[in-house]
């Protein structure tokens, strides 16, 4: 019990399934806080549906997800995201016309206390001189700051993917979560990544989880890594455990039965 | 320093240009008012694009700001437009105007100022929009522009139906609607709509309006409640619509439900789509270009003989035909419409004519050589 406190996310026997198919099977896995944990496994494996059940685009068929020790389970998106978990996107999802300050300024209006008619009519310029001024410091210590007036989708795609997280963290989460943050980054912007993830966890307090395919950067930085296989929880354990797990080798490699 | 001072001194040339702007359309608007009797028609004009320019803005701040493709706009005119005549058609007049069925006595000496009675129809349109916004808003894209259409014919037909004939006269319509006491009148009601809407869209929630037009699961990813903001973006346009439908009756001083079929949505459909889906500047240009073209276009229609030859096609209906011809033109060479998603700047202005200038200075230099 003394750990279940130091717990951010569960999910216990979560099960996910579309008609007939079962994406996800029994999945029980946990996020502590300050944790980076990363979720692995082959294309297909159910990792963004997992994601998916936690942030609430899914509602999962059976089981439970909870967040700081309170279900979330049923919850929608935009509450799940107020109550401090934030999420990038496989396929990066910016509002592609929108300003690169305007991208960053619009995840902070979840936490302005006004309404439509003081927004409109700039009763309460205060709040959005506040979140104005949050936003700008935030492009700042993301180094963003310079490129505030482009249009997201004219950025070079490393910085769309550092927008992304950038955006993500302007809610203030809890716990971050990052579906394959590394996807076509060459070694070096993988290493800078790697970096990066960990800056920020210490930087705002965060506890991470991510879905990736790199597995230098997962290696790196994991402290625990999670492996998924058709939907189910085929391994879990730290790096150097799973690295030596013949079922995940025969997962990644295609196993011994074709020898 | 340097640049803050550039950016002050532009600061300031902006307000000036504005100013002197404001200044000029009052001017136009207190010497048309001044000789009306010879400029009536130009003004017949001028009002009904304003009233058309409301309706514009208000159906952009749906279809573009916030990505619905809602076809609703005549009903909730209708709406806006029927409880202003309704409340100010004058009390005494009343009998004349519902003469066959006679008119409900609860409403028969509820008479209200003008402008009461206009926001009184905006926010009957707006509870409306708010009622049919909870099952509609859940639809996307093409379906939720049916169901839309639907919904406002469904609103035209309850107020041409024979039950509703002691409120509305049914099909007989209204007449005897007030009109507008002056040009200005109608001038500072669509500023004030337009206006509101302007900082709506600049504010946080219009923002938010924009975040779920580009991509709704990042939106909600973000903490944004994709169905209250839509129906918020909703309702708000509704009462804008609304209230327009109202300036509409006092334009036209007499109203049946046949002013606001489907072709009345397209119409100003059009002006938003030629104007540019995501644009203000371009809702309030294309509303005036439609209106104003389509009775320029009057030329078209009347006989025309050259010589003693009678050319073939001027004959009425014709102008339809150029008008049709013409918005094909914009749409397949202004794709976006005649402003984008841009807005009117001076700044912009003022770049367009350097630029423009520039490029004329090039021909010229290349000609040269």
């Amino acid at each position: 019990m003394s750990d279940n406190i130091q717990n951010v996310l569960q999910m216990q026997n979560v099960v996910m399934q579309f008609g007939g198919v079962r994406a996800i099977d029994d999945l029980s896995l946990d996020v502590n806080k300050g944790e980076i944990v990363a979720l692995i496994g082959p294309n297909g494996a159910g990792k963004t549906t997992a994601f998916n059940c936690i942030t609430g685009i899914y509602t999962p068929t059976s089981g439970g997800v909870s967040f700081n020790g309170s279900s979330i389970k049923g919850k929608s998106p935009d509450e799940i995201t107020k109550l401090g978990i934030a999420r990038t996107f496989q396929n990066i999802r910016l509002f592609s016309n929108l300003t690169v300050f305007d991208n960053v300024l619009i995840a902070k209006h979840l936490r302005a206390r006004d309404n439509v008619f003081s927004a409109t009519l700039r009763l309460n310029f205060a709040e959005e001189r506040r979140m104005r001024e949050e936003t700008a410091e935030l492009l700042k210590e993301q180094g963003l700051y310079e490129l505030k007036d482009e249009i997201a989708s004219s950025l070079p795609y490393g910085l769309q993917r550092h927008l992304e997280i950038a955006r993500a963290l302007a809610t203030q989460p809890k716990l971050l979560l990052l579906d394959e943050p590394a996807a076509g980054m060459n070694p070096q912007e993988t290493q800078e990544l790697t970096d990066f993830i960990v800056k920020i966890r210490d930087q705002y307090d965060l506890s991470i989880f991510m879905i990736e395919h790199h597995m230098d950067l997962v290696m790196q930085i994991s402290e625990r890594i999670y492996v998924l296989n058709f939907g189910k929880l085929i391994a879990q354990g730290t790096p150097d455990e799973i690295q030596s797990n013949p079922e995940v080798i025969e997962a990644y490699l295609g196993g011994s039965e074709d020898a | 320093m340097s640049a803050n001072k550039l950016v002050n001194k532009e600061k300031r040339r902006n307000i000036i240009l504005s100013l002197l702007l404001i200044a000029l359309v009052l001017g136009i608007c207190g010497y048309l008012e001044a000789n009306k009797y010879t400029y009536s028609y130009m003004i017949s004009i001028i009002e009904r694009s304003m009233v058309y320019a409301v309706v514009a803005v208000s159906m952009n701040l749906v279809n573009g700001f916030t990505g619905l493709f809602s076809l609703g706009q005549a009903g909730f005119m209708a709406l806006g437009a029927y409880v202003t005549a309704i409340f100010t058609i004058p009390v005494s007049q009343r009998p004349s105007v519902y003469y066959i069925s006679g008119i409900n006595p609860v409403i028969a000496n509820i008479e209200l100022p003008v402008i009461v009675a206009m926001i009184l129809g905006g926010l009957v349109a707006a509870g409306v929009a708010a009622l049919i916004g909870f099952p509609v808003l859940r639809l996307k894209s093409d379906y939720l522009a049916i169901a839309t259409l639907g919904f406002a014919e469904i609103i035209r037909a309850c107020i041409a139906a024979p039950q509703f004939d002691t409120i509305t006269n049914g099909s007989y319509g209204l007449k005897s609607i007030p009109g507008f006491t002056s040009i200005f009148q109608p001038l500072i009601l669509s500023a004030i709509c337009i206006g509101f809407m302007v900082l709506l869209i600049n504010s946080s929630y219009g923002r938010m309006f924009k975040a779920v037009r580009e991509d709704e699961i990042a939106a909600e990813a973000m903490g944004i409640n994709l169905f209250k903001t839509k129906e918020l973006s909703f309702v708000i346009s509704s009462f804008f619509a609304g209230v327009s439908g109202g300036m509409l009756a006092m334009f036209m001083r007499s109203i049946d439900s046949k002013t606001f079929q489907v072709a009345l949505t397209y119409d100003i459909l059009l002006i938003v789509v030629i104007g540019g889906i995501g644009s203000v500047t371009g809702s309030v240009l294309g509303a005036f270009i439609v209106t104003a073209g389509r009775e320029i276009l009057r030329f078209f229609d009347e006989p025309l003989y050259i010589g003693s030859i009678n050319v073939p096609l001027f004959r009425p209906g014709f102008r339809m035909v150029i008008f049709s011809i013409l918005l094909m033109i914009v749409v397949l060479f202004y794709s976006k419409g005649l402003m984008g998603t841009n807005e009117f700047s001076w700044n912009g202005i003022i770049g367009f004519f350097k630029n423009f200038g520039k490029k004329k200075a090039k021909k010229v230099e290349g000609a040269a050589r």
